[in-house]
This record gives structure tokens, C-alpha cells and sequence, in this order.
């Protein structure tokens, strides 16, 4: 339905009636969609992702332009790295340095964070912090080096919320020279999960000045693996599979299940898990990477699902939902024995555990640091304020589904401000000032504040270091593994500790888009040598 | 006194007795000097169980579920198999007197009370541990004059009872802006 000043309505679940007051409203910035002018058939359609292999010092160009994309039926104009979606899956192997040279050919800004890598931190990506943004027809070369073995992904630190969910994302898979790194599978697999908000005219126009979604991030209402909304794909009885999956979206914290299908993860971000531990499903927040190995034991159909206690605010009730996001045929033909019997043995990964074990020295002492979330808006529109005031008896940990469309669409960073603030300085976001040394191990305490206006769950993301997950509200960790994006669920207190590795300025963040821009940041200095 | 606890005795599933020795009183009395807070876990999460003042010497009787994330969880989150929470639960109660006969036993049920699953007999420092995987549920002590770790739902008198906090997430109209539920009404303490 068109509204005033181009705004299309927001999707609705008619299970969710609009409230009162707010018939007509549209957010109070401008909508923006990429190439207006442009007729979609000049461009070039995009192409699913291609493989690069690249050794130490090879060099690669990527290209960031507009492509043609057709998603649920709806051609659509898009963004692209090197035409591709997701962009280029870049293989290299671990310590090398690869180069990446960057031609910026859209219309905004826009710069490529090499999310999870210890980088030098000139090639880190965020404008303002460690380079000016990459203008129009401008280039900027990346040198990356890969000290760490595991999954990572690059994508802007211009406008996320929107250049991000129009496509530029991709997988950088560094490999170690360990052949037995990872446990026997027969195959492996990416998995790029993504979501698009779309109507029946495409994707729903984003804010031109500041993001909409401000209040819950920009959930979609269509799931994406690849960029594919019918993802599928066919394997043996018995075939172990390794998933790779990595969670693109903006906003949305994915359960992926995997049926009856035997599972185990096996590494997150930076590292692989002390051990292998048998799921029943893998919790993902935006940014964050997952290994699991799935074993897929009897013939038929396996939907690989999102599967989640949706939240009907209206009502007041949970609701099961459930979105394939890929269909699997198990044929009846049995994959070699030998690695479907390698499955049940949970491995230990010793290297892991020898090096965390110094750090479980300091899981009882007191933090460096404290940090709480939390949120103050202004001139929100009064229905939204007198609703969300009234719905405070009980917040969830984790935000599944967009539970209230119209309210966080009309929300906007101009009225909404996301707040990290420091409990012994009271400095909040870009306020805090914080200094460290090569070889600090730190201590933070972030609580999650479950009494403020809209308490929400939060995927904390750290620059340039690595960092474990020491508790989440006393209860000790016992499977550690080396993250660089964690969950913080509403009203729990994580203690993590980073290791400062890695000199220069580093930003922390909410990997909420919205929440990001809606000023949940700060940055943080690591000397190398004392001052 | 003595009557009226008498009557009272008749309500459970089996008669108990209540001594007036001051010696036994004190064997079977366990009142700490403070009420215990949550220690682990999300204060958020946790909520108070209320006494139904159905047993004699629990008149006073205070407690506490806590719910926390399991270390062995690989997320910050627990989750069952159908996106449902799920939890480690820690029930302790306080300022009463451990029965004399029969167990206290500690349960957990849904809001409908369609399913009922028993976390575990109370300790002699009145506390016991389990796990719950609904969304919204009630945890409940009873009176049982069975310490059977098969029995399928309570048959003794409840002693305590608490709605965990996803219980308060009523219809945004109980909640209206110009309405307040009385939540007490429910077991919550406010």
C-alpha cells in the first residue's frame, strides 16, 4: 500500500492488528532504494557465488556494484561483489597475507570489515577509525593477513542495515595446514543465512538517513540460504555433512535444526570448541559463525529449518514457527561406513585446550570493566510509547520474530539511540575511552539491563581481537572456544575475557545494523608497547 | 491452634502431626537469619514461590526459583529441540519447618498444568534442582507422603507456588495503559 513520501506500509501479521493512532504514520526519514532511475534490465543479473582460491600475496579485485536479483518472484535491483551472491567464497591458507583491491562502483560510500580476522589494523575497514570511506569509482586495497584458522565473512561498515541486506556479504575460509583440524565428513557445505523484508512489490524500501528498525533491527519475512529462497540439496544414508554456516542477517538470531539428524558442533568464530559436543540445534545471532557436522542416518526428507517460539505481543503468548530455509533428500544409498562411524566419536581438541587453560586463572576475579546495555528514545510516536510502556511485566531473552511490524518499522536512529554505557564513568558509547596493552587480558562484565524501554538481545562483536565467553550470570562456561561476536540475552550478565593480541583502534559493537547506527559502539585503543 | 492445625492436617492426601516439643521444633526448624537472594542466574528470570499457608509452620515460608543457561550449553541461550527456553531450575525455600512426616517435593507444570514433570525431592537444606523446557510454567511444592522418583503428578497438599516471569506476558490489553492486573493474584509477589 503506498503512504506519503513514497513509504510503502509495512508488511503486517494480521494476527497483529495495527494500534491505535497509528494508521498513515511512515517513518520520519525518506525511503531509499538503490538505482531508482535505473532500468533493473541494463544490468547484469547476479551470479551465485564463485570460489577463489588464493595463495600468500595473490591478489584479488572486487568490484562493488548493482546487479539485477530475482528474489520471491520479484526482480529486483541489488547490490553485489563482483556480481556475485553472497560475494566471492575466498580461500586462503592460514598466516598468509592476501590482497584485496576494492572498486567502489554504487552510489554510497562504502568500505569491507574483514569481520573476525586479527587484521593489521589499517585494513579493518571502519571509515572514520581506520580509513576514509571508499567514495564512488574510488579503489582501496586491502591487505589481509589470516592468523587464525576458521570461517570468517566481510561485509561494509557503511550503512550495514542497508548495503549488507542488499547483498554484499561473503565467506573468507582460512584452512589450516592440519589435515585432521576438522573430524572425518564426506562433504562439506556453506551456509550464508540471510533474511529479506519484501511485499508484494519487493524488498520494502530502507531509510535514506537514518535506518528504520531502529527499535528490533529489520527482520525479513523471507529466509534465504545462499541467497536462495529454495535452497536444496541431496545426500546418502549415513553421509556426514559439515555445515559452515555463517548468520548474514540484520537482525534476526537463527535456530537452525536439522530434523532428527544427528548433530555436533564442532568450531564458532576463531577457533574450534575445547569439544565437539552433540545439539539439538545451532542458536546463531547475527555475525556469528558455526561448524556442525550432521550425520544424516535415514532416507527421505530433511527440512533444515529456522525453528523458533515466535512471541504474539497481542496475545501474550509463545507460538511455534517454523521457516525451511533448505530441503534435504536422503536417498537409500549408504555413504562409506567408515566416516559415518567416525561421527560418533567426539573429539578433544588439545591445542584449544592447552591454550585457554591460562585463562581460566582469571574467570574468578573481578572485571576490568562493566559494561550495560540499554536504550533512550525521543519523540517516538505517543501510541508506540503508550503501548511499549504497558507490555514491560516481562521481556524475553531473545527476540525470534518481529513482533510488533509497524512499531519498529516507524522507529528510526533519529529517535532511537542504543546505548553501551560504562557503570564506573557513566561515559556511554562514543563517550568511553578505554586503553589497553599488547598481552592485556581483560576482563568484561556487560549485563543486559531487562528494565529499560525496550530491552532486546544484543550480539556483542570485538575488532582485531579474540575473546572467550567466560559465564553468562555465574555459571561457568565449560566448552570454551575463541568467539568474536557473543549473544547477550535480555537481562543476563556475560563475562568475557579478550586477549589484546593485536595493536591499533578497535571498535565494539552491537551486530544489530540498526542498533549499530543507532549509536551502540565505541572504540578502544591496544598499544603495543607502553606509553 | 492445635485444632485448627488439625483440620488443617485432613486436607492433605495422609494426616501428619505437629509437635509442641520445643526440642523437635527445633530439630525440624530451619529459619536463616536473612532470605536467601539468587546467586546464579538471570535476577530478571528468577521469581518468588508463595506460600499457600495450607501447612502448619510454613505461614512465613519464603522461596525462590532461580533459572539459569546450563554451562554445558555451546550458546548464551538453552533451547529444546522445538525453539522452547529451556533452564536449569534451583528451588530454595526458607523460614519453615521441614515436615515431620512425608517429603516436599518440588514440580514443575505448564500454565494449563496439561503436563506435569517432577524436578526432585527437597533436601535437608530445603532446596532442589531440575530443568524445565516451556515457555511459560509453574513450579510447585507439595506435601508427598511418597518419595517416588516415577510419580507422575503431586497427590499432597501444596505447600508453595510460583509462576516463572514469561507468565506475566498477558494480552497487551490486561496490560493496557490505563489497567493494572493485579498480578498477585497469580502467585507473583507484585
Amino acid at each position: 500500500m503506498m503512504m506519503s513520501g513514497g513509504w510503502r506500509m509495512v508488511p503486517m501479521d494480521m494476527n497483529m492488528p495495527m494500534l491505535p493512532g497509528l494508521e498513515g504514520a511512515v517513518p520520519v526519514v525518506g525511503p531509499f532504494m538503490p538505482g531508482t532511475m535505473i532500468d533493473p534490465a541494463t544490468l547484469p543479473e547476479a551470479r551465485p557465488s564463485l570460489v577463489v582460491p588464493l595463495s600468500n600475496m595473490d591478489t584479488l579485485d572486487i568490484s562493488v556494484s548493482m546487479v539485477r536479483r530475482t528474489i520471491a518472484g520479484h526482480e529486483m535491483i541489488m547490490f553485489g561483489y563482483n556480481g556475485q551472491y553472497p560475494g566471492p567464497l575466498i580461500q586462503a591458507p592460514q598466516n598468509a597475507t592476501i590482497i584485496v583491491r576494492v572498486k567502489n562502483e554504487i552510489e554510497m560510500p562504502t568500505t569491507i570489515h574483514w569481520h573476525g580476522i586479527r587484521i593489521d589494523n589499517r585494513f579493518d575497514g571502519v571509515p572514520g577509525l581506520t580509513q576514509e570511506a571508499i567514495g564512488r569509482d574510488e579503489t582501496f586495497t586491502y591487505e589481509v593477513r589470516v592468523p587464525d584458522a576458521g570461517m570468517y565473512w566481510y561485509h561494509p561498515h557503511v550503512r550495514e542495515d542497508v548495503q549488507q541486506d542488499l547483498g554484499l556479504y561473503g565467506n573468507l575460509l582460512v584452512t589450516s595446514p592440519d589435515p585432521n583440524y576438522y573430524g572425518p565428513a564426506h562433504r562439506e557445505e556453506i551456509f550464508v543465512l540471510d533474511d529479506i523484508l519484501i511485499d508484494d512489490q519487493g524488498a520494502l524500501p530502507w531509510g535514506e538517513e537514518s535506518p528504520t528498525h531502529a527499535l528490533m533491527g529489520r527482520f525479513g519475512n523471507v529466509m534465504m540460504v545462499n541467497g536462495k529462497t529454495d535452497h536444496q540439496m541431496e545426500v546418502r544414508q549415513g553421509e556426514v555433512v559439515r555445515f559452515h554456516l555463517t548468520n548474514v542477517a540484520n537482525s534476526r538470531t537463527f535456530n537452525v535444526t536439522f530434523g532428527n539428524a544427528a548433530m555436533k558442533v564442532v568450531a564458532s568464530d576463531v577457533s574450534r570448541f575445547e569439544r565437539e559436543q552433540l545439539v539439538t540445534s545451532i542458536v546463531i545471532a547475527p555475525a556469528e559463525r558455526y561448524v556442525v557436522d550432521v550425520r544424516f542416518d535415514k532416507p527421505g526428507e530433511v527440512a533444515i529449518a529456522n525453528t523458533i517460539q515466535a512471541i504474539n505481543h497481542f496475545r501474550g503468548e509463545f507460538y511455534p514457527h517454523v521457516d525451511t530455509l533448505s530441503l534435504v533428500t536422503v536417498s537409500d544409498q549408504n555413504a562409506d561406513s567408515e566416516v559415518s562411524m567416525a561421527f560418533e566419536t567426539l573429539r578433544e581438541h588439545s591445542d584449544v585446550v592447552r591454550e585457554v587453560r591460562p585463562l581460566r586463572e582469571h574467570f574468578g576475579r573481578e572485571p576490568d570493566h562493566e559494561l550495560v546495555t540499554t536504550v533512550r528514545v525521543q519523540n517516538l510516536h505517543q501510541s508506540i510509547v503508550l503501548s511499549m510502556e504497558s507490555d514491560t511485566l516481562y521481556a524475553a531473552p531473545m527476540e525470534w520474530n518481529d513482533a510488533m511490524p509497524m512499531m519498529n518499522w516507524l522507529s528510526t536512529a533519529d529517535e532511537v539511540t542504543w546505548i553501551l554505557e560504562d557503570v564506573t564513568t557513566g561515559a556511554q558509547n562514543d563517550e568511553i575511552d578505554w586503553s589497553f596493552q599488547v598481552g592485556d587480558i581483560v576482563k568484561m562484565r556487560i549485563h543486559n539491563k531487562p528494565d529499560s524501554f525496550h530491552p532486546m538481545n544484543h550480539p556483542i562483536h570485538i575488532h582485531g581481537q579474540r575473546f572467550l565467553v567466560a559465564s553468562i550470570d555465574g555459571v561457568e562456561n565449560q566448552n570454551l572456544v575463541w568467539k568474536d561476536t557473543a549473544i547477550l540475552p535480555v537481562g543476563s550478565t556475560m563475562d568475557v575475557l579478550v586477549e589484546m593480541s593485536n595493536p591499533g583502534e578497535w571498535m565494539m559493537h552491537c551486530h544489530i545494523a540498526e542498533h549499530l547506527h543507532a549509536g551502540m559502539m565505541f572504540s578502544f585503543t591496544v598499544n603495543d608497547q607502553a606509553p | 491452634m492445635l485444632q485448627i492445625l488439625a483440620l488443617l492436617g485432613t486436607i492433605g492426601a495422609f494426616d501428619y502431626s505437629v509437635t509442641s516439643s520445643p526440642a523437635e521444633t527445633k530439630a525440624h526448624e530451619i529459619i536463616p537469619t536473612h532470605i536467601e537472594l539468587c546467586t546464579v542466574g538471570p535476577q530478571y528470570y528468577a521469581f518468588e514461590l508463595v506460600t499457600t499457608k495450607n501447612i502448619p509452620g510454613t505461614g512465613l515460608a519464603t522461596g525462590q526459583v532461580q533459572a539459569s543457561v546450563s554451562g554445558n550449553s555451546p550458546f548464551s541461550v538453552q533451547l529444546a529441540p522445538d525453539g522452547s527456553y529451556a533452564y536449569d531450575l534451583h528451588v530454595s525455600l526458607q523460614r519453615m519447618r521441614a515436615p515431620l512426616q512425608g517429603n516436599l517435593v518440588a514440580w514443575v507444570t505448564t500454565t494449563e498444568i496439561d503436563r506435569i514433570e517432577r524436578m526432585g525431592t527437597l533436601d535437608a537444606n530445603l532446596q532442589a534442582s531440575g530443568r524445565v523446557s516451556w515457555n511459560k510454567y509453574i513450579v510447585v511444592v507439595t506435601l508427598e507422603s511418597s518419595d517416588d522418583p516415577h510419580q507422575e503428578q503431586w497427590a499432597g497438599p501444596i505447600v508453595m507456588r510460583g509462576m516463572s516471569r514469561s507468565g506475566m506476558m498477558h494480552t497487551m490489553v490486561g496490560h493496557g495503559a490505563l489497567q493494572e492486573e493485579n498480578c498477585a493474584a497469580y502467585g507473583y509477589g507484585n
